[in-house]
């Protein structure tokens, strides 16, 4: 056993390397194992995507992948963004503290979003009601017993401007929605609402996830077959880029693939080639990807393992730079800079739903250190309902604890050059970079969705994610290790009875009350719209300003592109 | 055990909720335990699923739900069931349902409610021996 080493004059010269590396072979091979006779592990160290955990890491480790500061890491806000997308991080620019929320009919939402921008959210991001979603009116068969439920009811600009009543939108940092089928209407909402107030698109910044092409996998709200869907959330990018150029139209998901069971890397893959068709569809309209590219962001998601959540949000930025550059020839720096978005979140469980405040807390925690641009953040009952008023604020003030206390903000990428990091980084890049090109072998986008890859990877991960917690193997405290049964009294969040009533009738009142001629012949354009392939948003806008609904709207949609159709595989 | 004894399950996924992962992991394990399974897909309504489940003769119909429409739903497909002479047809659910609901949807006639997490052996179990409950 070597006690003494001779210092080298040089630890990164080549024969400093080799010796690191066999001192580290030496201390696996003897130390460790001969501690593992006595003690074998606990179990399999295996991250949820796949890779091996070793007990230890070194500057061998770096060196066997060719690791090069300059080239794989750089510096913030330059190619290749890996350390982070904008030059001062959190210490100039912090990230946003965000809220995702929605319930009911807008009045009483109202006063949530009042309380939320209260308790610190920089960010509100409208959570709606599946109706909606789904573009159906609050009064049609199909929102039977689901108005108001997992979101707010919004069929109308009037509910709009209800749930921003006495908010001045110029002064939140960003409001937005999901709209990930009625892309084109809540756009058109936004816009009105703005112009309404006296506002230019300058004054205030709206964010929409509007990506329908993960629906079709993963989420389940889509409307239209995915080929139209796609074009008509180009079309708001395209809108934004003429009209809007400092708003964020469209986040790609890796979020919804990942819950599913995909895992990390390939659910980044699929979100990579739903990113790249969109994109394509904006260059077939004539746009350059620098004026397109700044305007999409990317909402990456791991969620069982905190080094790899870190490792994934680096290598994705490394990732979108090189794409962005090598394969459309961007050349503007906002173009190359990938910003994300992310929901934090642990592996909660229904049993002691307090436990969840802290898995929750950890999750963020990967996030921020991964160098997330907005973050969300949980409620420790959400596996259960909407989350309540206490359950809320616990949740933004976790996050505010991130990002003052702890110095876990106080420097840029504090674990870049960790050696386990940076491998990891590595490797969940050539997860990335092997699944995308799998991706792009069957088809693109639109055939991972018909072909079934996506929801293949979906199914095989979620039945090896259930096998490893019924197994053990993925340890999940008070579900296979000090087993609970959840079976503690919890109130669910409960949307008020009358809801549904209320917002039917202020429906019915905004029908009454309306310019009928106006929106006749706004609907009539938005049908010229679908045969002409113009642009979507500007039909959409006048409809939405002569106060159709979400539903008018969306039937035209239907009409003409035709509905979706489930599949039955599983 | 013949072919006409395997247990015929339909898994549905009734109402706008579009999650439906949970509901092919356990079409795959009652699958993969012997059983024939049959998948609704998404967005069918109360009338859809009933219709679907006389016509595919099954022995039990599995729903799953995580919008908070579980009451209206559930309780309709029984409704349903029983107004077309299927009274003996069980119903059991999963999904995201608060816990005091589970009362309030048994008694609406559904027959036993799976919180998430649980082992899919102990639903397939519990289907298998559904014959034994008539």
């Amino acid at each position: 056993m070597n006690e003494r080493f001779e210092p080298a004059s040089n630890d990164s010269a080549p024969e400093a390397q080799d010796r690191i590396a066999g001192e580290a072979a030496r201390w696996e091979k003897e130390r460790y194992a001969a501690a593992m006779a006595d003690h074998p592990e606990r179990r399999p160290f295996v991250t949820d995507v796949g890779i091996k955990v070793k007990p230890l890491y070194t500057p061998a480790d770096l060196a066997e992948s060719g690791f090069d500061y300059l080239s794989d890491l750089g510096f913030p806000g330059e190619y290749p963004f890996t350390r982070g997308e904008r030059v001062g991080m959190n210490r100039t620019e912090p990230f946003v503290v965000s809220a995702y929320s929605g319930f009911g009919e807008a009045s009483e939402c109202n006063k949530r979003f009042h309380k939320l921008l209260g308790w610190g959210a920089e960010q509100i991001l409208i959570a709606l009601d599946l109706p909606t979603q789904c573009g159906y009116d609050s009064d049609h068969v199909m929102a039977t017993a689901e108005v108001g439920q997992v979101g707010v009811a919004l069929s109308s600009l009037a509910d709009m401007e209800a749930l921003f009543d006495g908010i001045a939108i110029e002064k939140v940092k960003r409001i937005g929605t999901l709209g990930n089928s009625i892309g084109p209407i809540v756009l058109a909402m936004f816009a009105a609402l703005g112009e309404r107030r006296g506002l230019k698109p300058a004054d205030y910044t709206v964010n929409l996830q509007n990506d329908p092409l993960k629906e079709y996998i993963a989420r389940g709200t889509q409307i239209l077959p995915a080929a139209p869907a796609a074009q008509l959330a180009a079309d708001c990018v395209a809108w934004c880029v003429d009209h809007a150029p400092g708003w964020s139209p469209l986040t790609v998901c890796v979020n919804h693939l990942n819950a599913g069971g995909a895992g990390s890397s390939r659910a980044t893959a699929i979100a990579l080639a739903n990113a790249i068709h969109y994109i394509d569809l904006l260059l077939a309209k004539g746009y350059a990807i620098d004026q397109v590219a700044p305007l999409l962001h990317m909402f990456p998601d791991e969620r069982h393992d905190f080094f790899v959540t870190i490792a994934n949000l680096r290598a994705l930025r490394r990732v979108w730079a090189r794409l962005m550059k090598q394969r459309f020839g961007a050349t503007k720096s906002e173009a190359m800079a990938l910003r994300t978005t992310v929901y934090g979140h642990g592996q909660e469980a229904l049993a002691e739903p307090l436990n969840n405040i802290a898995r929750i807390a950890y999750g963020t925690l990967g996030y921020v250190l991964g160098g997330a641009s907005y973050v969300y953040i949980a409620a420790y009952d959400e596996a259960v309902s909407t989350p309540t008023e206490d359950s809320i604020r616990v949740a933004l003030r976790t996050e505010e604890i991130i990002a003052h206390e702890h110095g876990f903000t106080d420097t840029i990428d504090p674990l870049g050059g960790s050696y386990f990091v940076e491998s990891l980084t590595g490797k969940v890049e050539a997860q990335i970079l092997a699944a995308l090109a799998e991706a792009e072998a069957a088809g693109g986008a639109l055939r991972v969705i018909d072909g079934g890859l996506g929801r293949r990877w979906m199914a095989e991960g979620a039945v090896r994610r259930q096998r490893a917690v019924d197994s053990g193997d993925r340890p999940w405290v008070t579900v296979n290790m000090w087993p609970q049964q959840p079976n503690v009294p919890h109130t669910a969040f409960r949307i008020a009875p009358e809801t549904t009533r209320c917002q039917i009738e202020r429906l019915r009142q905004v029908r009454e009350s309306r310019n009928a001629e106006r929106v006749r012949n706004a609907l009539i354009a938005v049908d010229d719209a679908c045969r002409s392939g113009d642009n979507m948003v500007a039909a959409t806008l006048e409809a939405v300003k002569a106060y159709a609904t979400v539903g008018e709207i969306a039937e035209r949609w239907r009409s003409h592109y035709g509905e979706f159709s489930p599949s039955t595989d599983y | 055990m013949s072919e006409k004894s395997k247990m015929r399950v339909l898994v549905a996924k009734v109402g706008l909720d579009g999650h439906d992962v949970g509901a092919r992991v356990v079409a795959r394990g009652l699958l993969d335990a012997g059983m024939e399974v049959i998948y609704t897909g998404l967005r069918r309504t109360p009338e859809q699923v009933v219709r679907a489940a006389l016509e595919e003769d099954v022995d039990v119909i599995g729903i799953s739900i995580l919008s908070g429409a579980h009451l209206a739903h559930l309780s309709k497909i029984r409704r349903l069931l029983d107004e077309q002479g299927a009274a003996e047809l069980p119903i059991i659910a999963g999904g995201v349902i608060p816990q005091e609901d589970i009362p309030l949807l048994k008694d609406a006639g559904i027959s036993r409610v799976f919180l998430s997490g649980t082992p899919i052996a102990e639903i397939a179990d519990y289907i298998s021996h559904i014959r034994d409950q008539a």
